[in-house]
């Protein structure tokens, strides 16, 4: 039998705080992240608007300065500050900051994207301006790549680093792939996750433009809920072999159980019933989740007509009968979509929610929806719950989906 | 080199995140640690301020930050007349 492979570091952040404990007494107050918030294009472009979105606040970028003890200034894009600081608390949990990490670890991280507010602003000035000559540090801020090599780079990680991409299953690529690479022997220990910063002016015109978004909030599984809401931040774990954290003396927080990974291969904005579930089950299967008494879902709950409907008869036909037994949470309700990082933000969530026991309420909600029925929604206040076993699901555009299994 | 020499070193300072202190005229590049991506990253800062275009060769015999500061300013005093 394979060795485990367990997690020993948790980072976030996100419009509900810059690390781990701001994010969790948010969730836990009921506090949402959200709110109405100016998109200004500049003096070339259309009117400003307002928009409701939930963007990192105050100073992201200190907050990563404060943790480092240097500054990094605008030698990178939002997206790969924010899985820097994120990579940082989450070594800094597990008691690996301090050391080169070496040819024995990994860095692997998703986001939908890449370096939105950089390109955007170079496109301003080339476009807009007709400024001819283009900053020379935006190909390396926009890369997909930036924030694991940045990762890497701050923790002296020689091992495989790379980034995975798809959409808003991207975090949840990185954890499967990384767990992957200790798995196969490649590391024994990986730094996973997600990061996104696409909320720029140009970025929020263009969710708009899809008539996904949400001109209130965020309201999951809701009667009445009309779109999601767009996000940033990032989110990180530390994964490794279990006998690896034993050595070092690592505190567990729970062991990685599998993935599912499939895709629906159907239609690119539109969900599918049966990559859900097929996702669902593939990662229910090694730890025998689908028998469990009580397992934690964190919901994809993006909010929109078409995810909530599809997701919630995704969890009544994977776990049928015992489909009532599971607390469902959506923390997008609170953190927004942080797409590409979402798999992430929600893991390390409810990674805390099954060490604390006790489940944050979704946020928003205005009264049950037919269409979603037959699950056990967490609703009000935060839950007491007996689960140790956790699904993470993300669902992204072009059909991509991923669940995570993790235990205590 | 009258005007511009202090805020000059104040965006190479903040471009190239190198302690201003370390940013002395009589110091050479390699001892200050700027690199060439550290360089173009505070010229492209310096032609968005003056409104100036430097070529690409510009620095090519220059050896200490002085040097540096001397054909900026020369650039930027060109463009004034």
């Amino acid at each position: 039998m394979a060795e485990p492979i367990v997690a020993t570091g948790l980072g976030a952040i996100s419009a509900l705080g810059h690390d781990m404990a701001e994010t969790w007494d948010a969730v836990l107050a009921g506090r949402s992240g959200i709110e109405p918030t100016l998109f200004d294009p500049g003096p070339r472009g259309p009117p400003p608007v307002t928009t409701a979105a939930a963007l990192v606040k105050g100073d992201g970028i200190g907050a990563l300065e404060a943790a480092l003890g240097r500054r990094v200034g605008s030698s990178l894009d939002p997206f790969a500050a924010y899985a820097l600081k994120a990579a940082h608390e989450a070594l800094g949990q597990a008691g690996l900051l301090g050391q080169p990490l070496g040819a024995r670890a990994a860095v692997v991280m998703g986001n939908g994207i890449g370096g939105m507010h950089t390109l955007e602003k170079a496109y301003d000035k080339f476009f807009g301006v007709r400024v001819g000559k283009i900053h020379p540090l935006t190909i390396p801020r926009v890369m997909v790549s930036a924030p694991v090599s940045a990762v890497a780079m701050e923790f002296g990680v020689t091992g495989p680093v790379f980034a995975t991409s798809s959409a808003c299953a991207s975090a949840g690529h990185a954890i499967a792939q990384g767990a992957s690479l200790i798995a196969g022997g490649l590391a024994d220990v990986a730094v996973v996750g997600g990061s996104e910063a696409m909320a720029s002016p140009g970025g929020i015109r263009s969710w708009e433009g899809l008539q996904a978004t949400s001109e209130t909030t965020c309201r999951p599984f809701s009667a009445g809920r009309d779109g999601m809401i767009v996000g940033d931040g990032a989110g990180a774990l530390v994964l490794e072999r279990l006998s690896h954290a034993e050595a070092r003396g690592a505190r567990v927080i729970a062991e990685y159980c599998g993935a599912g990974l499939t895709s629906d291969a159907f239609h690119l904005t539109q969900p599918s019933l049966d990559g859900a579930i097929a996702a669902m089950r593939q990662a229910c299967a090694p730890g025998g989740f689908l028998e469990a008494d009580q397992v934690l879902i964190s919901a994809h709950g993006t909010g929109t007509p078409l995810n909530d409907k599809n997701e919630a008869a995704a969890i009544r036909t994977a776990f049928g009968e015992r489909a009532l037994r599971h607390p469902v949470i959506a923390t997008k309700s609170a953190h927004g979509h942080v797409i590409g990082a979402t798999a992430a933000l929600q893991a390390v969530i409810a990674l805390r929610a099954i060490e604390e026991g006790l489940a944050p309420p979704i946020l928003n909600y205005l009264g049950p929806d037919e269409e979603c029925a037959g699950i056990d929604l967490v609703l009000g206040e935060p839950r007491k719950i007996s689960a140790r076993k956790l699904l993470v699901n993300a669902f992204a555009f072009g059909g991509l989906n991923v669940s995570l299994a993790f235990r205590r | 080199m009258a005007g511009h020499e202090e805020e000059l070193i104040d965006i190479i300072a903040e471009e190239a995140l190198i302690d201003r202190s370390k940013l002395v005229p009589s110091a050479t590049l390699e001892d200050i640690g700027l690199d060439s991506v550290d360089l173009v990253s505070a010229v492209f800062a310096i032609e968005e301020k003056y409104g100036v275009e430097i070529a690409e060769d510009a620095f090519a015999r220059t050896d200490t930050l002085g040097d540096v500061l001397a054909k900026l300013e020369a650039l930027i005093e060109a463009k004034k007349d």
